[in-house]
């Protein structure tokens, strides 16, 4: 029962490994931020290797279950650390600049993303819910430090904001775990899966109720409307170096942990909760979009058009098992948009710097072509527009919500991808028709923006153009 | 044994927890309300864990680890405070008002 393998714990292990190797060494002989740039590099590649490792060993198998049935071994969570890995290395080079303007606290930093993507990967790897609830404070717990990590008034707003926030959904989302384990008498899924297989409740309320909250709680993870309330202050207030992997983290690992939630132990009462899933999903379409017309500040505008993006995930998820390969493949190429956006919107307005005004990206396709070039491109795709990973995720979410038999919900997100196309090419208007208000001269950027906006940009189009590398490796992974 | 009474009172400390999250402008005391919460959850956790009756005390290890969480949880949300505090002398949720949609 309480078999160990520890190929099963690696990624978690290299990270954390990096993460105390590098606050050690930063007390004892406070090396400069090259030195924490190399820790931080070889950890997260380490993890990736396992990662890696991991999928060529679990895919397309049943889940193998490790450490007393804590953490599971399979297809999925051996992408989810794909994606998580490659994330945090992308947006730790997207965020170099903030490191640096940090000083000696930028080893902090640093540490504080692996401790985060550790954390983000067992949400994507928990096979029980007490370890799902660990992950999810390990991640969200850091979140809330880094949000406020410069230590200035919009960042300690944030910081606070999402704090009480997200305290509160871990509550909610704790008492959804009670009531589910006091319907099935077990808090590891597998256990749950085959109870709620076998048993048929007479009395259901519990269980459903305990449901709710999940989705509730997870909801707000991943904000979904109507629990999207504190994600435009959060990215606003955020220093712009952090916010993209801020951004792309919290979807990453939430929809890792709903999915398994909602599709391994739940599965038998999709009827009840997929309608429910529904609705969320179409408010959040709605809403996001909606209010992202309404925004001039650039990062509140990706805000709401990240919830909007939450609700198209969500749509995937109402076809329970079969939705999965949508869900991973949507949110792990929009995590890579998100990051690309957010990396010009450092360059732009600087990484340690909350607000981005609409209006300094005026002009900018003169001041700096490959950056306007960059966020146009990661526009054209959270728009949709074929050629890009955005027109490909929606297919295919689109896809799982008509063969679950959504078509409402389908209809109605269709016509606000229509309406959110007026705010993504708003942007680009901006940014090639406008003149640069004043004296702009031609914008600095460094080395790690540009890393971080060509690398998300080719993904974007290469895989974009040629999805089926990514497709076919997600068929493969999922055993569903 | 019955566990109605201990869910009826976690029901109850949670649903005041909630009433203090809404209700309360300081940022310590929202904190505390929350903390309210998480101590409900806690309450059901045991009761169920002792109502279920397996072996491996799942119920109870969960609240250990709540409470261990919860801990953490606390002091990075006064650290959060106190840095609020330091900024505008002031921990009052309603202030924080600089950033609206």
């Amino acid at each position: 029962m309480s078999n160990i393998d520890f190929l099963a714990l690696g990624p978690e292990i290299a990270v954390t490994a990096a993460a105390v190797l590098l606050l050690m060494i930063e007390v004892a002989r406070k090396p400069s931020a090259r030195v924490w740039g190399w820790i931080a590099g070889i950890g997260i590649a380490a993890a990736l290797g396992l990662s890696i490792a991991g999928w060529v060993l679990g895919r397309g198998t049943d889940a193998n279950l490790y450490f007393s049935d804590m953490l599971a071994l399979d297809g999925f969570s051996a992408f989810g650390g794909i994606v998580v890995f490659t994330l945090t290395g992308i947006g730790l080079i997207a965020g170099w600049g903030l490191v640096t303007s940090l000083r000696r606290r930028g080893a902090e930093f640093v540490a504080l993303v692996l401790i985060a993507a550790a954390g983000m990967h067992l949400m994507a790897a928990s096979a029980n819910l007490i370890m799902l609830f660990i992950a999810l404070e390990v991640a969200s717990i850091s979140f809330y430090v880094l949000a406020g990590i410069t230590r200035n008034r919009a960042a300690d707003e944030a910081a606070l904001k999402y704090f009480l926030l997200g305290a509160f959904a871990s509550a909610v989302f704790l008492y959804g775990i009670a009531l589910v384990f006091a319907a099935t008498g077990t808090l590891s899924m597998a256990g749950q899966e085959s109870f709620l297989g076998e048993t048929i409740l007479l009395r259901p309320g519990v269980l459903l109720a305990g449901i709710a909250l999940l989705i509730v709680g997870l909801g707000f993870k991943v904000s979904a409307a109507p629990f999207h309330v504190w994600a435009p202050d959060v990215y606003q207030g955020a220093p712009s170096g952090v916010t993209g992997f801020l951004a792309a983290g919290a979807k990453v690992g939430g929809f890792a942990a709903l999915a398994r939630v909602l599709t391994v132990p739940l599965d038998a009462y999709l009827d009840d909760w997929a309608p429910a899933v529904a609705v969320v999903a179409v408010a959040s379409v709605v809403v996001g979009t909606l209010l992202a017309i309404a925004q001039d500040d650039i990062k509140r505008m990706l805000a709401y058009s990240s919830v909007a993006h939450a609700g198209f995930i969500l749509l995937a998820l109402t076809a329970g098992d079969a939705g999965v390969e949508a869900v991973w493949f949507y949110v792990s190429t929009y995590a890579l948009q998100v990051v690309g956006a957010f990396a010009v919107v450092a360059a732009v307005s600087g990484p340690d710097t909350g607000a981005s005004p609409l209006d300094s990206y005026a002009g900018l396709g003169k001041r700096s072509p490959m950056m306007a070039a960059g966020l146009g491109l990661m526009m054209i795709a959270m728009g949709g527009i074929p050629m890009t990973t955005g027109f490909v995720g929606k297919l295919g979410v689109f896809r799982a919500a008509i063969d679950a038999g959504y078509l409402w919900a389908v209809v109605t997100a269709l016509v606000a991808t229509v309406a959110g196309l007026f705010f993504y090419l708003r942007v680009i208007v901006r940014m090639y028709m406008d003149a640069p208000g004043g004296d702009a001269p031609a914008l600095e950027v460094g080395r790690g923006p540009a890393w971080a906006v060509g690398i998300t940009s080719a993904a974007t189009i290469v895989l974009g153009i040629a999805p089926w590398p990514l497709l076919n490796m997600l068929r493969d992974a999922l055993p569903f | 044994m019955i566990v109605n009474q201990f869910l009826v009172l976690g029901a109850l400390l949670f649903s005041i927890g909630v009433y203090g999250v809404l209700v309360r402008r300081n940022a310590v005391l929202v904190l505390l309300s929350i903390e309210l919460m998480l101590a409900a959850v806690n309450i059901n956790l045991v009761a169920f864990g002792a109502f279920v009756d397996d072996a491996a005390a799942a119920g109870q290890v969960f609240a250990l680890f709540v409470i261990t969480v919860a801990a953490a949880e606390v002091g990075i949300g006064l650290a959060i405070v106190v840095l609020i505090f330091r900024n505008r002398s002031s921990a009052n949720v309603d202030e924080l008002d600089l950033m609206k949609w």
